[in-house]
């Protein structure tokens, strides 16, 4: 816990990358509900209009930014060599990797939460009330710490800052080869159609619509929880085991 | 190991990749309560002897001990017992010293007060009162240093490793640093063991001293007894009239002695 805390006092003394991520989540929500928000009327979308069945695009790309914090945080600790102070402490190897990855999870949560609130304020229904905040949070949660953990891995077996831009990088085109931005009945191009069902992204974003207006159905939910717990369990087994590798 | 020796090294060897060997059947053993000095020059492997002592790096052959334990398998519990000043000063930047001596405490298991005395008492030990409240990055080499060796004393160490600890501070700070390193080692009964390339620091603060060169040690004692004439160099009047110069002139013979016998 000590190492937790001291993790989010870091982020929370240099608040600049958060509040960014937040704040750029909010204006692509704004931006692409405004640009594309006139096909609201189609079947597609439910009760909720394009808004809510945009919302999960905001809650997935936050997870992103927020999971640069990890990798980072341990390059500045390595870099300044305080890791090496760490390291001649009593305290267990992996806790160095998993303290960063869970202020990621709590920057996660409260971010979540923030995008969550602007929905509800701008009309976003919660199918399921508070079961829905508490599951979009938990399907949240995953996905950052299934990113902060990849990045934080990468870190601290190549020793490289590059980590966080690699794994936003590889996981980028994902949000675009998915039903981010429009059901898949209305995807016209048959490759992207066959990509999206190929795409485990495509199962989170409808598992967050399942708990928001409640377009997609309860076998999607099911199955992005179950990809993304699956996901972040095996990310922290590679980050975690990644601590045997470090060099001091 | 006796009883009393709180450091014991036996045919450490240690080699990186396409280099000569950095350690070549290292033994040593250090007495409780010592203030021991490595003596060497640069590359030597006086880091690379107190990295494998400390756990930092493994070795490739032999067997060491400190403080009873051995430092690949008990590294956690070594950890309790020694103290580590690196070369580098391992400071987090954005930290003030008060901060990171608190936490340093409550890493080794201290409650919040407690560790907040122990900063305090350390704060002023290492004469650190005026920059407690500063950051990290504003805070002069000779200070980072100070703050360094003060996060490895926090758990009060049995063993204190200082690998090249005055580098970079002018000769008051580094006076006064002695001053209160002698203190802890008096007052707390910590055994020092440390790494310096000064001549006049080994003569002045070690009751022991090693030479290490080229990945062996070639002379093992006091002080007094490393001045003494080298091979006849120069005569007793010579070394009770030069003093300091004494100690560096054996130092420079068994430099030269040991370069004439590798090649």
């Amino acid at each position: 816990m000590l190492l937790v805390s001291r993790a989010i006092l870091r982020m929370l003394r240099r608040p600049v990358a958060l509040l960014a991520g937040l704040g750029m989540s909010l204006f692509f929500l704004a931006v692409y509900s405004a640009g594309i928000g006139g096909v609201d009327f189609l079947p597609q979308f439910g009760g909720g209009g394009y808004l809510a069945f945009l919302l999960p695009m905001s809650l997935v790309s936050l997870a992103m930014g927020s999971a640069a914090g990890a990798g980072q945080s341990l390059h500045d600790d390595m870099a300044s060599g305080y890791f090496r102070r760490l390291y001649l402490s009593p305290v267990r190897r992996w806790t160095f990797v998993a303290a960063p990855i869970s202020a990621d999870a709590a920057a996660t949560a409260l971010g979540s939460l923030g995008i969550l609130v602007a929905g509800l304020l701008f009309g976003v229904p919660l199918r399921f009330g508070l079961l829905s905040v508490a599951g979009l949070l938990v399907l949240s949660i995953l996905w950052g710490v299934t990113l902060s953990a990849l990045s934080a891995g990468v870190m601290v077996r190549t020793g490289s800052p590059d980590g966080a831009r690699i794994v936003t990088s590889a996981v980028f085109p994902l949000i675009f080869l998915s039903t981010t931005f429009m059901p898949r009945e209305l995807i016209t191009a048959r490759w992207l159609r066959a990509a999206s069902w190929a795409n485990p992204v495509t199962y989170l974003l409808e598992g967050m619509r399942f708990l928001l207006a409640g377009t997609a159905p309860v076998e999607f939910f099911l199955l992005g929880l179950g990809l993304t717990a699956a996901a972040a369990a095996a990310a922290l087994v590679f980050a975690l085991t990644g601590t045997r590798r470090i060099l001091v | 190991m006796t009883d009393m020796e709180i450091v014991r090294a036996r045919g450490i060897t240690k080699r990186y990749p396409r280099s000569a060997h950095a350690l070549d059947g290292v033994d040593l053993g250090i007495m409780q309560g010592d203030r021991f000095v490595l003596l060497g020059p640069n590359g030597a492997g006086k880091s690379t002897l107190i990295r494998i002592l400390t756990s930092l790096s493994r070795a490739d052959g032999g067997e060491c001990r400190v403080c009873g334990l051995d430092p690949e398998r008990d590294q956690r519990n070594l950890m309790e017992q020694i103290g580590v000043v690196t070369q580098e000063n391992d400071l987090d930047p954005h930290a003030t010293p008060k901060e990171l001596l608190q936490f340093q405490g409550r890493l080794f298991g201290m409650s919040r007060s407690a560790s907040a005395i122990r900063a305090q008492d350390l704060i002023a030990l290492l004469d650190l009162g005026d920059h407690a409240g500063k950051r990290v990055k504003e805070l002069s080499g000779g200070n980072k240093r100070k703050l360094h060796c003060a996060l490895a004393l926090v758990h009060r160490p049995r063993l204190l490793f200082l690998d090249e600890p005055t580098v970079g501070m002018d000769p008051e700070v580094r006076s006064r640093f002695w001053e209160s390193i002698r203190r802890i080692n008096r007052e707390e009964q910590t055994t020092l063991v440390l790494t310096t390339q000064y001549l006049d620091e080994a003569e002045r603060h070690a009751d022991q001293l090693a030479l290490l060169q080229n990945g062996r040690i070639t002379f093992r004692g006091t002080p007094t007894e490393f001045a003494r004439p080298f091979r006849g160099t120069r005569s007793d009047a010579d070394n009770e009239t030069t003093g300091r110069a004494s100690l560096e002139a054996q130092y420079l013979a068994y430099l030269k002695e040991e370069t004439h016998a590798a090649g």
